[in-house]
């Protein structure tokens, strides 16, 4: 399966096990979705649990909250993430203050969805998934893989906590794997080692994944042995398997496609910073995109992510790295 | 009702007392009683945060516990997480977790299609501020519930302020003539009478438990204090003020029932008693629990 298909399978597969999730979003009925994001489950379940809505994202998830608090677990899809901002105060201060501020009698199980990035779309590729890591009630998600994917969007689902899930359109179309048929469900909140190495862990998500994946294959051949970490989850972060893989190589390289300044890689830097510095034999280092704008000529936007070339040489001047004096 | 118009009077005036940055409900007890009396156990109420407490109450919560929650005590419903004037969820009740003006709106309509997904006829009445539905939420929200033919029944606590700027001086028409524009009925109604404001919410529940759909009423009345207990809100012409808290919605309820002979005044008064005595006792009983500490705090409750 695609990783989309995956997605989709996902959802489909807990709409038919559990008749409390409905699907909110624009396109998603007859259209099938964006970029085939929701393709089947209109023709499955119907008008009343697939409901496309108005362009409103804010009383979209405003109501995704309010059905979810008192009993449903809907599934909101922001078409895409530049959209998020237009829910922000219900996402940051509706949806994660209820569990904690009802002292536990108020639960909002409500997936917010949503598509980021560079892919074969070309539009609307800016990421903010950082900013919603700096506020604790809310979980937040990145697959790389479409068992990941699949099995993610069903822990979402099934998690009594508001998710957002951001799906990379890179991966849509163009990542295929084997994911395993009907009950699927992979832990939100752990990473996944993908590579075991000596020299240094390279901590990464989504498409950045394969990015890295693609580097250390060649590095291997060179004699650097990276250890792959695909953080799946980015909050809340599985600082376990990171400190553990860092205390192993003592190096890390963080590889995400958002801006660098401000992204996870900070936050990740400074964890790992604090709680590991003896293990260090080299500064972390962060590989992001540049500080603009996303731009929109694909020439221009090969410069700005992330190259393959930027990974290697992070990599290799961590592994190069000598203190000097 | 009227015993519930006192209740939240006389709550509010001790909320106020004791907590100089309490927003003050004094002048709109008949929105807040009339709009929320009589509601089903299992309809929904959304209050705004403008006089809650007697919304909460009406529909079970404990004084005491309601009381604590003003004073900033463990024993409050939100063990001092949120603000002071939030809601126990459990009581059917959407309850203040946020800051802003308007995301209420969207939770409450979420209340609302949880109830029109499961096929039910519950119900779900929503305050908000005259200032709330200038903001976005408020037209998304509304447009949203009227296109799914949601069971929300809004109602506008018009006290013709926000803090400081008259209702007049920041928006462009009446709000009761927005309804117009999502195609549900919109009701202006006196909201200093509670009798006149239980009718219309009334109606607009009926519809709504019917199917067919949201209605907005915007009923009007006066901030009598500032918009914080310590706001002297010398920003208001004296005439203005003088002119609407002669008209005490409590009052004009009482010299009702005087007339009609429902109630003596001597009845009237031991009512006021009783509820005087009851919001002491909830008081004096509050203040013996300790502040919220940190197992309040509570860390590792942020997850569910």
């Amino acid at each position: 399966m695609t990783f989309v298909e995956a997605i989709v399978d996902g959802i489909a597969y807990e709409m038919r096990r559990d008749p409390r999730v409905l699907l909110i979003g624009q396109d998603i009925g007859p259209f099938g979705g964006s970029m085939q994001g929701a393709r089947g489950l209109y023709e499955e379940f119907g008008p009343h649990r697939v409901r496309d809505a108005p362009i409103s994202e804010a009383a979209m998830v405003g109501a995704g909250i309010g059905a979810a608090l008192f009993g449903q677990r809907p599934i909101v899809e922001i078409s895409f993430g530049e959209f998020l901002p237009c829910a922000m105060n219900q996402l940051v201060l509706q949806a994660p203050n209820i569990h904690y501020m009802t002292a536990g009698r108020g639960q909002v199980p409500l997936v917010v969805r949503t598509r980021v990035g560079d892919g074969p779309y070309r539009g609307h590729p800016q990421s903010f998934e950082s900013w919603f890591c700096h506020v604790p009630g809310l979980k937040v998600v990145m697959p790389a893989l479409p068992s990941d994917a699949k099995g993610l969007m069903i822990a979402a689902i099934r998690d009594p906590n508001p998710v957002l899930f951001f799906e990379q359109m890179s991966l849509y179309h163009g990542v295929r794997e084997a994911v395993p048929e009907g009950e699927h469900v992979v832990p939100i909140g752990r990473a996944q080692v993908l590579a075991e190495g000596r020299d240094v862990t390279v901590a990464a998500t989504g498409w950045m994944v394969h990015r890295a994946l693609r580097v250390a294959e060649e590095l291997e051949d060179e004699g650097v042995s990276v250890e792959l970490l695909d953080l799946r989850t980015i909050a809340p972060l599985d600082t376990g398997t990171l400190l553990a893989s860092v205390e192993r190589t003592g190096r890390l390289v963080v590889v995400h496609e958002a801006w660098r300044i401000g992204g996870i890689g900070a936050e990740i830097a400074a964890t790992v910073a604090e709680a590991a510095f003896g293990a260090l034999r080299a500064p972390i280092r962060r590989v992001g995109a540049k500080h603009v704008p996303i731009p929109s000529a694909a020439s221009l936007r090969e410069l700005a992510l992330p190259a393959d070339a930027e990974i290697r040489q992070a990599i290799l001047d961590v592994v190069r790295y000598r203190r000097s004096g | 009702m009227h015993r519930w118009m006192l209740f939240s009077r006389i709550m509010e005036a001790e909320c106020c007392r004791r907590n100089p940055r309490w927003f003050p409900a004094q002048g709109e007890e008949a929105i807040l009683v009339g709009a929320f009396f009589g509601l089903r156990p299992d309809d929904i109420a959304a209050p705004h945060y403008r006089g809650p407490f007697v919304i909460y109450a009406m529909r079970g919560a404990d004084p005491r516990r309601l009381a604590a929650q003003a004073l900033g005590k463990a024993t409050g419903y939100s063990l001092g997480r949120s603000v002071p004037f939030t809601g126990p969820a459990d009581l059917n009740v959407v309850p203040w977790v946020a800051g802003d003006l308007g995301t209420s709106i969207g939770v409450a309509a979420g209340a609302a299609l949880s109830i029109a997904y499961r096929g039910g006829d519950q119900v779900v009445v929503l305050s908000v501020g005259d200032g709330t539905t200038n903001r976005g939420d408020f037209h998304e929200s509304l447009n949203l519930a009227a296109v799914w033919k949601l069971p929300l029944v809004v109602v506008v606590q018009n006290n013709q302020y926000s803090i400081s700027l008259h209702l007049s001086s920041v928006t462009a028409a009446p709000i009761v003539d927005r309804a117009a524009g999502y195609g549900i009925p919109g009701v202006a109604v006196d909201g200093t009478d509670v009798l006149a404001v239980h009718e219309v919410v009334a109606a607009a529940v009926a519809r709504a438990r019917r199917g067919d759909g949201p209605s907005l009423i915007e009923a009007r009345a006066y901030r009598w204090g500032g918009h914080w207990a310590a706001d002297r809100a010398l920003y208001r012409p004296a005439t203005e003020v003088d002119e609407w808290t002669r008209r005490d919605p409590i009052t004009l309820l009482e010299t009702r029932l005087l007339d009609q002979g429902v109630l003596s005044q001597a009845e009237i008064e031991r009512v006021r008693r009783t509820v005087e005595a009851e919001v002491a006792a909830a008081f004096s009983q509050a203040e013996q629990d300790p502040p919220a500490g940190w197992e309040q705090l509570g860390i590792g409750e942020v997850f569910a």
